[in-house]
C-alpha cells in the first residue's frame, strides 16, 4: 500500500544538469503526459520532491550542488541517471571539468543511455523505476 | 526599513557586489536549483523587495568545448560542437563548418544552401518554441503555454527526424555540405505543418502575447536603450528589441538568404516585452523563409567533398542562431585536428546585460528578464 | 582583389596605420568583410578609443587567446565591430598582438568597451594573461571546476585526451 502510494506519485526536483533536460521537458510534455504516472513539476519545495533526474553531464562545480541537493530531499529519494554522460562520462568523458562516476556521489537507481535518450525512453526508465519501487521492502 | 531605493544616490557598480555592504541588505543566491531552473546562479543583494546589485555565477555547465576542440578532428568535432545550444544544434554547426570550408576553399552547390536554409529555420522555430514554453512561461508562471508549444515543437521534431535521422542533435552539416537530400514527402508534410502553424501563431497572441497579465508582468520591465544596448555588444533579439536592426542574415549573407525575402523585425522600446514580441515575429518570417526556399529549391547535387585536412590559415564564420550572433574563429596548421576554435555566442554577450538590467527592479521582476532575455547557460559555458 | 580606388577596409587600416605608425606596421586584409591589424601593445588603450571615436568600432564581439609555445608567446585577438556604423557593420577588425608567455600582461580594454568585460575574465582564467585595471579580474568558468593551472595552454595535455 506505501508503495502504491509512492510509485504514484514521484515528484522530480527541478534541477536541470546539462543538455538532456530538452528531452526532459519533452517528455513532460502533452505527448506523453508523465502525470498520469504522478510525475508533476511542481513549483514547490525541495524537501517535498523524491526524484532526482541527473540529466547530461555532471561538472565538478555541479556535483557539489547535486551532492547538496540529494542530501536535503526527504527519505525515500530516487536518482535516475540520464543521458550517456550521467551514465559513464558520454561525449565529453576526457575534459578537465567533469566528473564521469555519478554514482560515487550518491546511489543510482536507473541508468537511461542514449545522446539524448528519446523521451519515451525516460518514461520507460520512470516505469522500471515505479516496479522497482513496488518491490521495495518498507520497513528494511 | 526603506520600501523604495533612494534615486538621487549613485547606483552601485554595475558589475560586482559592492565590498561595502549596506547593513540593510541580504545576500541571495538564486541558485542552480529553482523553479525556473537554469543552470547557472545569480547571487543578488536585495534591499527589502529591490535587488540593488548582481553578480552571475557561471559554469556550472563548462565542459571545455574549446579545449577539446583541439583534441578531435575538424569533422568529428561536430557532435561536440552542436551540444552547447542543443535546441539549435543546426546554428552550432554551420557556424563551425563556414570557415573550415572557406579555409579549404570548398563551395557548397546551391541545393543544399537551400536545404541547410530551411533545416536552420525550422530550428530558430523549434527554438523559439523552446524558449516561449520555458523561458517566457513558465517563468513567468503561465504554464498552459509550457504544454502548447511543446506540442506543437514535437511536430517540428518529428519532421527533423525525418529529415537527418535525429531528434535534437542532428550533425547535419560536414563541411561541403547537408548530409542528405530532402526525403520524399518531406515538402507536403512541412507546407501543411506550416499552415497548421501559422493558425496557433493566432492562438498563441491570443493566449499568451496579447494576455493582460504577461503585459502587465512584462511592459516596462528591464528597459533596455538603444546606446545601451550597442555599447555593451549584445546581440540577437535583445538587440533587435531595442531597437537596432542588425541581423547577420542580411548584413553578411550566408546560405541562400541573399535570395529570400523576409523583414528583420525590430521594436523600439527595448523592454522584455518588446524582446518577446521580436521572437513571435520571427516565428512568423521563419514560416515565410522556408516556404520560398521550398519553392526555388534549384536541382543538382547537394554537397561537394571536402578534404580531411584543414589547412593553414585562420578563418572567421558567422550565423544568426536564435540567441544573437555566432561567430567562430578556426585556425588550422595543415592536420586533422584544428589548431584552435574560438566560439562567440549570444549567450555570453548576454551576460553583460544581467548585472545592467537587474538593477533597482523587485525580485519578481528577475524571472522576466531573465526569461526575455534567453540566456542558455549551457551555450555561455561551451 | 587590387583596385584603383582603396576599398573601405583598405580605407580603414589606412587610417589606423597613419594615427599609430609605430605601433601599426601592416594590416592583413581577406575578402570583403575582414581585416587583421597586428598592433603593439603597449598603445591598446589609445588606438581602442581612436576607434570607438573616429571610426566607429563601438563594441568587442569576443577577446580570444592563442597558445604558441614554439614560438613563446601568447597571441590575444579582440573581434571587433560597429553597430552604430550601417556602411561598415559588415566588417570585423580583428586587432592582434603578442605577449610573452611567461608573463602575459595587456592593459585592460574594459575602461573603452564594456562589452569586453567577460570576455576578459574568461582569458584570463584560461591563459593566465592578466588584463591590468579591469574592475573585477576573477575566475568565471572554472570557479569550483579546475584548480591548475591554465586549461587551455598547450602544455597541459590531460592524460586521458586525444586518444585516438
Amino acid at each position: 500500500m506505501i508503495n502504491w502510494s509512492r510509485m504514484y506519485a514521484l515528484w522530480p526536483v527541478h534541477i536541470t544538469t546539462a543538455c538532456c533536460s530538452a528531452e526532459f521537458g519533452a517528455m513532460m510534455g502533452p505527448r506523453l503526459d508523465p502525470e498520469r504516472f504522478g510525475l508533476q513539476a511542481v513549483a514547490g519545495g525541495l524537501r517535498q520532491c523524491d526524484l532526482l533526474i541527473v540529466e547530461g553531464t555532471v561538472t565538478k562545480k555541479m556535483a557539489k550542488r547535486l551532492k547538496i541537493v540529494y542530501e536535503q530531499m526527504a527519505k525515500p529519494r530516487y536518482v535516475v541517471a540520464m543521458g550517456d554522460c550521467a551514465c559513464s562520462g558520454g561525449l565529453f568523458h576526457d575534459s578537465y571539468s567533469i566528473v564521469n562516476d555519478v554514482h560515487k556521489l550518491f546511489p543510482v537507481d536507473v541508468y537511461v543511455p542514449g545522446c539524448p535518450p528519446r523521451p519515451e525512453a525516460l518514461l520507460s526508465a520512470i516505469v522500471k523505476l515505479r516496479e522497482k519501487i513496488r518491490r521495495e521492502e518498507v520497513f528494511a | 526599513m526603506t520600501t523604495t531605493p533612494d534615486q538621487t544616490k549613485p547606483l552601485a557598480p554595475p558589475i560586482t557586489i559592492t565590498a561595502a555592504k549596506e547593513p540593510s541588505t541580504l545576500d541571495v543566491s538564486v541558485g542552480p536549483q529553482h523553479p525556473g531552473s537554469g543552470h547557472m546562479r545569480i547571487l543578488i543583494r536585495v534591499d527589502g523587495d529591490y535587488i540593488v546589485s548582481v553578480d552571475p555565477d557561471i559554469g556550472y555547465v563548462h565542459r571545455g568545448c574549446e579545449k577539446i576542440a583541439e583534441y578531435r578532428t575538424a569533422v568529428s568535432n561536430i557532435p561536440h560542437l552542436e551540444r552547447p545550444c542543443i535546441i539549435d544544434a543546426i546554428h552550432l554547426n554551420w557556424g563551425y563548418v563556414l570557415p573550415i570550408q572557406e579555409l579549404q576553399g570548398v563551395v557548397v552547390p546551391p541545393r543544399g544552401q537551400y536545404i541547410s536554409t530551411i533545416a536552420a529555420e525550422m530550428n530558430r522555430i523549434m527554438s523559439h518554441l523552446y524558449w516561449l514554453a520555458i523561458n517566457a512561461g513558465v517563468f513567468t508562471g503561465h504554464t498552459t503555454i509550457f504544454m502548447y508549444a511543446f506540442g506543437d515543437r514535437d511536430l517540428f521534431i518529428e519532421l527533423a527526424e525525418m529529415l537527418t535521422g535525429a531528434r535534437l542533435t542532428y550533425s547535419f552539416l560536414p563541411p561541403g555540405g547537408p548530409r542528405r537530400d530532402l526525403p520524399a514527402e518531406f515538402q507536403d508534410r512541412l507546407l501543411k505543418l506550416l499552415d497548421y502553424f501559422e493558425r496557433r501563431l493566432v492562438e498563441y497572441d491570443r493566449i499568451f502575447f496579447s494576455n493582460p497579465l504577461v503585459i502587465a508582468r512584462a511592459k516596462g520591465i528591464g528597459t533596455l536603450k538603444r546606446e545601451e544596448a550597442i555599447r555593451l555588444g549584445l546581440t540577437g533579439p535583445v538587440l533587435r528589441g531595442s531597437g537596432v536592426k542588425y541581423d547577420v542574415r542580411k548584413v553578411e549573407p550566408y546560405g541562400a538568404y541573399a535570395d529570400l525575402d523576409f523583414e528583420i523585425p525590430t521594436f523600439e522600446e527595448g523592454d522584455s516585452y518588446a524582446r518577446f514580441l521580436v521572437r513571435f515575429e520571427e516565428m512568423k518570417q521563419s514560416i515565410k523563409i522556408i516556404r520560398q526556399a521550398l519553392e526555388k529549391m534549384p536541382k543538382g547535387p547537394i554537397a561537394r567533398k571536402a578534404p580531411l585536412i584543414i589547412p593553414e590559415g585562420e578563418a572567421i564564420g558567422r550565423v544568426e542562431s536564435s540567441r544573437g550572433e555566432l561567430a567562430y574563429m578556426v585556425k588550422g596548421d595543415n592536420s586533422d585536428k584544428p589548431s584552435r576554435v574560438k566560439i562567440m555566442n549570444g549567450s555570453f554577450r548576454s551576460l553583460i546585460a544581467f548585472p545592467y538590467l537587474l538593477r533597482n527592479v523587485h525580485v519578481a521582476d528577475l524571472p522576466v528578464i531573465y526569461g526575455s532575455l534567453d540566456y542558455w547557460p549551457l551555450e555561455a559555458d561551451r | 582583389m587590387a583596385n584603383q580606388n582603396p576599398t573601405r577596409e583598405e580605407g580603414l587600416a589606412n587610417k589606423l596605420k597613419t594615427r599609430f605608425p609605430e605601433a601599426i606596421k601592416n594590416s592583413k586584409i581577406e575578402g570583403k568583410h575582414r581585416i587583421t591589424i597586428p598592433f603593439d601593445k603597449d598603445k591598446l588603450l589609445d588606438i581602442a578609443e581612436f576607434m570607438r571615436d573616429e571610426l566607429g568600432f563601438d563594441h568587442v564581439k569576443g577577446v580570444a587567446g592563442v597558445d604558441d609555445p614554439t614560438h613563446k608567446k601568447i597571441e590575444i585577438l579582440y573581434f571587433t565591430a560597429s553597430l552604430s556604423k550601417p556602411e561598415i557593420e559588415d566588417i570585423i577588425l580583428v586587432l592582434q598582438t603578442e605577449l610573452a608567455r611567461d608573463n602575459p600582461t595587456i592593459a585592460s580594454a574594459v575602461s573603452v568597451w564594456e562589452s569586453a568585460h567577460f570576455h576578459e575574465r574568461e582569458t584570463f582564467e584560461m591563459f593566465g594573461v592578466k588584463f591590468e585595471g579591469h574592475p573585477d579580474l576573477r575566475k568565471l568558468l572554472t570557479l569550483d571546476n579546475w584548480d591548475g593551472p591554465p586549461p587551455m595552454l598547450k602544455d597541459i595535455k590531460f592524460p586521458e585526451m586525444g586518444q585516438r
